[in-house]
């Protein structure tokens, strides 16, 4: 399994939308239904699997699915 | 063999309460679900049973408490009891929802027992139903919701053929994750550091009391500490009393609209309504902390497993006076997505903390007021149940822990329902109505005005 699918893999236990069907423009609150504990829930849930440290401050900048991947591979290409 | 597993901290803060009261009385959850119908009972009967055998949670257990008090859980296999059914239905409604609230009175007593009672009830004005009865560490609201509607996706489905409920997750599978994830070093580590890095910041909380000052001053004489921060929790008479208020669908609607033009949730906007209250009633303090339930439920099992998952942290916020409305809104969001972000953590753990770095003395608090906020209606959302009126009630356990616990939820017409439980041996319903009727004073001038200042909303609501 590529890293973007267990990526999505992982936004879709928070939502009703299949990971073969997320794109990468898909917004985690208007487009998936994402609350904010939900968001905040999924970014901790990544640092666990990816063993990555989010900056709290970078991670709400985050809108999109696609940049939520980027910066989960910022965040790998600098560690 | 049987799996014995350590409670999770949502667990372990009822359990807490449980010790610290000496009754189990505090963690008793109960909630009548009925439709104005004629219902099978012997088939209703039969979906309980198989939502007992479906739904975990109902089926744990706990141990004999150890030296310190401390419990173990775990998951009996079956639980193939008899599900009695009463006649209320010669009663007035009020007078049947009187005896159900003394139901809900009622304590699990003993060790390695099941801690959920399910009775079916014929109601008046021809609702029939059932009554829950379960203890806190079990369930919380939402899991209750979720197994109402189960119950009764179950119920169609053998009288009307629809489908079958999809599958929920297993309690003890989400359990063990939440263990595992608690027992996370790294994790751990990162949260501890997000609370004490709070304490570094602010320092030690302020007290704000509903009624003022003087509930402070009051703790600081009987303590004999002039410069003490935190007040007296009341351990004896824990009698509760209820006042509701309904807001109109039109305000709420306003609010809703506010809260989705601003990118802000209701849970916030109800914090920062109490908190600026609570700055009025207390000659303009600006630090203020009010302690607010979070439901950890995002994904689909956590959603389905049942248990207890609410946990209440302290939001904290320290606003000048000089801030806008729509500012003080968003720092409140800003904490509270912070907050979010280490909800792993367990609360207890705060607590132990500011005792450790400020001697704060034992059943002392920080806090006078508590915030629940449920999106989710106590409704069956069921197609095939969608035209019959529904009756469903919450009833409080009658022994509040906390001195004021306000839980907003919305009702069937796109109204609010402000529900507020507040302890009798301090709180009248006078200061509840003046509660309400400034929150909501500051709330609309908010929303009507968000440039305006938070000092100056206080001084003229």
């Amino acid at each position: 399994m590529t890293q973007e699918m267990e990526f999505k893999k992982i936004i879709a236990q928070y939502c009703k939308v299949k990971p073969e069907e997320m794109t990468a423009d898909m917004r985690f609150r208007e487009d998936l239904g994402f609350s904010s504990l939900d968001f905040m829930s999924f970014l901790g849930e990544l640092e666990d699997t990816f063993d990555v440290e989010l900056e709290e401050e970078d991670a709400l900048k985050v809108l999109t699915v696609g940049e939520a991947l980027e910066l989960l591979k910022k965040l790998q290409a600098e560690a | 063999m049987q799996d014995y597993y350590p409670l999770t901290a949502a667990q372990k803060m009822h359990h807490q309460w449980i010790l610290n009261y000496k009754t189990q009385q505090v963690s008793g959850v109960s909630v009548v679900a009925s439709l104005k119908a004629q219902l099978d009972f012997g088939l209703l009967k039969k979906c309980i049973q198989c939502e007992i055998e479906r739904y975990g949670c109902m089926r744990v257990r706990f141990t004999k408490p150890d030296a310190k008090g401390e419990v173990r859980q775990y998951i009996v296999e079956r639980d193939s009891r008899d599900i009695p059914i009463k006649d209320l239905s010669g009663m007035s409604m009020a007078e049947a929802d009187n005896l159900m609230q003394q139901w809900a009175y009622e304590t699990f007593d003993g060790d390695d027992i099941p801690l959920c009672d399910v009775t079916m009830v014929r109601l008046p004005e021809g609702y029939n139903g059932f009554f829950i009865h379960m203890d806190h560490r079990l369930i919380d609201s939402c899991g209750m919701v979720v197994m109402i509607n189960d119950l009764m996706q179950l119920y169609t489905h053998y009288r009307f053929q629809s489908e079958y409920p999809a599958d929920l997750a297993d309690y003890e599978m989400v359990l063990e994750k939440d263990l595992k994830r608690a027992g996370n070093e790294k994790r751990f580590a990162k949260d501890k550091k997000f609370w004490d890095d709070q304490l570094d910041a602010l320092g030690e909380p302020l007290y704000s009391d509903i009624q003022g000052p003087s509930v402070l001053e009051e703790a600081r004489k009987r303590h004999g500490n002039k410069k003490l921060r935190a007040a007296d929790i009341e351990l004896k008479n824990l009698f509760v009393e209820v006042k509701d208020y309904l807001l109109e669908p039109e305000p709420t609607r306003n609010l809703m609209d506010f809260c989705m033009n601003h990118q802000l949730s209701m849970t916030n906007l109800l914090l920062l309504g109490i908190r600026t209250y609570l700055s009025k009633a207390n000659d303009g303090q600006q630090d203020i902390t009010i302690q607010n339930f979070i439901s950890r439920r995002s994904t689909h099992d956590e959603w389905t497993s049942g248990g207890s998952r609410t946990i209440m942290f302290p939001c904290r916020t320290v606003i000048d006076p000089e801030m806008d409305f729509l500012s003080a809104a968003y720092e409140i969001q800003n904490v509270q997505n912070k907050i979010y972000m280490h909800s792993n953590y367990d609360p207890a753990l705060i607590v132990e903390e500011m005792r450790k770095r400020y001697n704060t003395p034992e059943n002392t608090t920080y806090e006078s007021c508590y915030l629940t906020y449920q999106p989710m209606p106590v409704k069956m959302d069921n197609p095939h149940l969608v035209n019959i009126p529904q009756h469903a009630k919450w009833f409080a356990n009658g022994a509040a822990t906390k001195k004021m616990y306000l839980t907003v939820s919305h009702t069937e017409d796109g109204g609010m329902n402000f529900s507020y439980h507040y302890q009798t041996a301090h709180l009248e319903e006078h200061d509840m109505e003046l509660l309400y009727y400034y929150m909501m004073r500051i709330l609309f001038m908010g929303i009507a005005e968000p440039d305006m200042s938070i000092g100056e909303i206080m001084e003229r609501v």
